[in-house]
């Protein structure tokens, strides 16, 4: 339909000449344009007190005297359009104000402009920040080592870290708006959809409605709008970034197929409802298979437990690699073929490129690894840990078959390890494994578990639920007993096993179980 | 975008107009699949259309993106798939299709039956999404996009400019019309001459369930009129702070009548 008002985006958005001043700062060129905004490249004019090198010194710039002008013009809208873009001004400028980092990009000043002879410039906004080389979607298409990957997940997360913690949520997290300095540091921009943390314990804030379809959470597309907007916490950011890390290391390829944003967001939903398994592309590493895939987890609750900051611990603990290693040039690309679980591919993902794939074991995962290796259905149990495809089988098969068993189930849990030092390793020691009872309604002992164990971060494949099982408390003296009786890879002595609902945060819709017979 | 709804009116209403005591309402998410017909024990369907001339298993309704598939799996009879709002547009899925892909955001779907009747059930696509008029440069990929999209052609579109009508013009900041009043706002637009006052309410509850899902607070009120007054005021509230509806948008409606309520007298 044509615009009511008989205005087009162009009309909209006026072009500053060269030379143009802001403040005290000129235009030299255009650099980008968005939705609202224009951006030009400026710089400081004059060399007074504070231009260059002094108090307005940029990090990661040059000499301070080079900013990008963005640019909001409000002239040409209607009044409350202008209140909508002077509202996404004052919050940049406000977090700009209070939340200050060397890995945000800084807000240096905030022009109006007063033009009265030129309406369209009249009123504008205009927010002077320092200035950027790149974007790093400029980067995706070349593709990236795993050193260069960890650095600039290392930035982000710095930011993103720093963001959470001062009480914002990023809001349009995304590869055009993490910037990449001259001197290739990493810097977050473009703050106008970011959120105050409000309420009792500051776990959300209120956004406008707006957002990037290949980068909102599944759960986003079905919040309700209230008169404050809509509610964001921190962990749409982690969603966000498990997108990014995806398309780092794909060269660009998002996580979720289709051929538009629409489709990948309707593919992100039906993942997150369980429909489908996530299916990563292989050329990502397996350490950032194990990452994005934490980062992707189906849910706010699945994915609360993984904050910037535990994930900053883990790049940085993460296994050296011996000099740049591209993640696509070491033999994995031979295709996803084991069904095999995350925490396995992780533990050794760093120096997969010294050793044949073949010998990447250690004794204490020795079962483990035998059932996914035998077993068609491997898969089937560890249906979100497909992360972690490797070539360990060669029978590409496996994986299609699990992927059809686990289809067949009636939905998918994360399992949850109450203890926070299980959840930030991924390295599946015996320690932090949980069990799977045999028997639900036999008090759960030694002799009432199956030999598999599970993971934090493993995903399982359910049948239903049983209600008024044996009661459970966890370590944090949460109590339940409901249990989801889930499936084993196949080659175990039983199909299924039963995990007591404390062990997940996921409360998938399924069916109830029929009341099992006793087993013993 | 969370899916598709599906209603089939009960068998008391026939065009979802009556009282529907056994009216059913499915909600489907991407990649979900209802299949509709008759029916069997041996022939589960999610959809039940009791009508003996349909077949056991008649066809089945796909989500796929924000929109929908319908597949006909009668040998012989073709479905229409009517858009209620679209002057007379409809498409027809031949015998055996699989997947055609419906275009409609309100869609009405009919089966033949003997005789001249036909069953009928109804699917929405709420989820339909609009570029931001501000962006319109063909590069929508990774954009940032309003949320919440609404089709500014839609009759529920006018419905909710007439809703906001009063606080765009700066008259009464609290007053938000009524029901009557709407259907008088809009009588003399093409589009609308025959809006009645359920179906302003029923774009309301669209507008406020589907495309806003704003919650509206159980201790509102205990008199339903007041829960209906206090949507009413979300819709414009909402609609108004984040620019759904804008001032622009007040061309959509008819001019204003020289013998309107007193509201609408009070502008001038």
């Amino acid at each position: 339909m044509r615009d009511p008002a008989g205005t087009s985006g162009s009309d909209r958005t006026p072009s500053l000449p060269r030379g143009y001043r802001v403040g005290d700062w000129e235009v030299t060129e255009p650099i980008g344009a968005g939705g609202w905004a224009t951006v030009y490249a400026g710089h400081r004019v004059g060399d007074g007190p504070g231009s260059a090198e002094g108090q307005d010194a940029v990090p990661g710039g040059t000499s301070g005297r080079d900013v990008a002008l963005k640019f909001l013009p409000t002239g040409g809208l209607a009044p409350l359009q202008a209140r909508n873009v002077a509202e996404a001004a004052r919050r940049e400028a406000e977090l700009g104000r209070r939340a200050r980092h060397p890995r945000l990009i800084r807000l240096l000043d905030v022009v109006v402009l007063a033009e009265p002879g030129h309406p369209y410039l009249d009123g504008a906004i205009v927010l002077v920040m320092e200035r950027a080389e790149r974007s790093l979607r400029s980067r995706l298409a070349t593709g990236v080592t795993e050193a260069e990957g960890a650095r600039l997940f290392t930035g982000i997360c710095e930011g993103l870290a720093h963001l959470h913690r001062s009480g914002w949520v990023h809001g349009d997290l995304k590869p055009d708006n993490v910037l990449l300095m001259e001197d290739g540091s990493v810097k977050l921009s473009d703050f106008g959809l970011a959120a105050e943390l409000t309420g009792d314990h500051g776990t959300h804030g209120y956004a406008p409605p707006m957002g990037t379809l290949d980068y909102l959470p599944p759960e986003r597309w079905k919040a309700p709008l209230g008169e404050h907007g809509v509610r964001v916490r921190p962990s749409a950011d982690i969603w966000a970034l498990g997108v990014m890390i995806h398309e780092v290391f794909a060269s660009g390829a998002p996580p979720f197929p289709g051929a538009t944003p629409v489709s990948r967001g309707a593919a992100a939903q039906e993942y997150a409802d369980g429909r489908t398994p996530l299916r990563m592309d292989d050329a990502v590493p397996p350490f950032w298979r194990a990452l994005a895939a934490d980062c992707l987890a189906p849910s706010h609750a699945a994915r609360v437990a993984h904050t910037a900051e535990s994930l900053l611990a883990r790049i940085a603990e993460r296994p050296v690699v011996d000099g740049p290693s591209d993640g696509r040039s070491d033999g994995r690309s031979a295709g996803r073929s084991g069904g095999q679980s995350m925490g396995e591919v992780t533990a050794d993902g760093g120096r997969a490129a010294d050793r044949p794939p073949v010998h990447r074991r250690s004794g204490t995962r020795a079962a483990l690894v035998a059932l996914a290796v035998c077993g068609v259905a491997a898969a089937a149990i560890w249906v979100g840990a497909y992360a972690g495809h490797e070539d360990t089988s060669g029978t590409p098969a496996a994986t299609a078959s699990a992927d059809t068993a686990a289809a067949g189930a009636a939905g998918r849990v994360r399992v949850f390890n109450a203890e926070q030092g299980c959840r930030t390793r991924t390295d599946r020691v015996p320690e932090c494994s949980l069990g799977l009872a045999i028997d639900p309604l036999h008090p759960y002992t030694i002799d009432n578990v199956v030999p598999t164990r599970v993971w934090h971060g493993d995903v399982l494949a359910v049948d239903c639920l049983l209600p008024r099982g044996m009661s459970i408390i966890d370590e944090t003296d949460a109590q339940s007993a409901d249990w989801f009786r889930v499936r084993l890879p196949a080659g175990s002595a039983r199909p299924t096993a039963w995990l007591p609902a404390v062990r997940t945060k996921d409360r998938p819709a399924v069916p109830e179980c029929p009341r099992p017979t006793p087993v013993r | 975008m969370s899916g598709v709804v599906v209603h089939l009116p009960g068998s008391g209403g026939g065009t979802g107009e009556g009282p529907c005591d056994d009216a059913v309402t499915l909600r489907l998410g991407p990649g979900e699949v209802a299949r509709f017909g008759r029916g069997s024990a041996t022939t589960p369907v999610e959809l039940r259309l009791a009508d003996a001339a349909i077949s056991r298993l008649a066809g089945e309704i796909r989500v796929t993106d924000d929109h929908w598939q319908l597949s006909n799996h009668s040998a012989t009879q073709s479905y229409l798939v009517e858009n209620p709002e679209g002057a007379g547009e409809y498409l027809r899925v031949p015998p055996r299709r699989a997947g055609a892909p419906i275009p409609f955001e309100f869609s009405r779907v009919v089966l033949p039956t003997r005789g001249a009747a036909t069953v009928a059930f109804q699917v929405f696509a709420p989820d339909h999404v609009y570029l931001d008029p501000a962006g319109a440069d063909g590069q929508w990929g990774s954009r940032t996009l309003p949320a919440y999209s609404l089709d500014e052609t839609s009759r529920y579109f006018l419905v909710l400019v007439a809703l906001c009508e009063p606080r765009l013009r700066d008259e009464s900041p609290v007053a938000v019309p009524t029901t009557p009043q709407i259907v008088e706002r809009l009588g003399s637009h093409p589009a609308c001459g025959a809006l009645t006052a359920r179906a302003v309410s029923s774009h309301i509850d669209y507008i406020a369930e589907e495309k806003m899902r704003i919650g509206v607070p159980e201790e509102q009120g205990p008199r339903r009129e007041a829960r209906r007054n206090g949507k009413r005021e979300a819709i414009v509230g909402i609609a108004l702070r984040f620019g759904l509806v804008r001032e622009e948008h007040l061309a959509l409606l008819p001019p204003r009548p020289g013998t309107g309520p007193q509201e609408w007298e009070r502008a001038r």
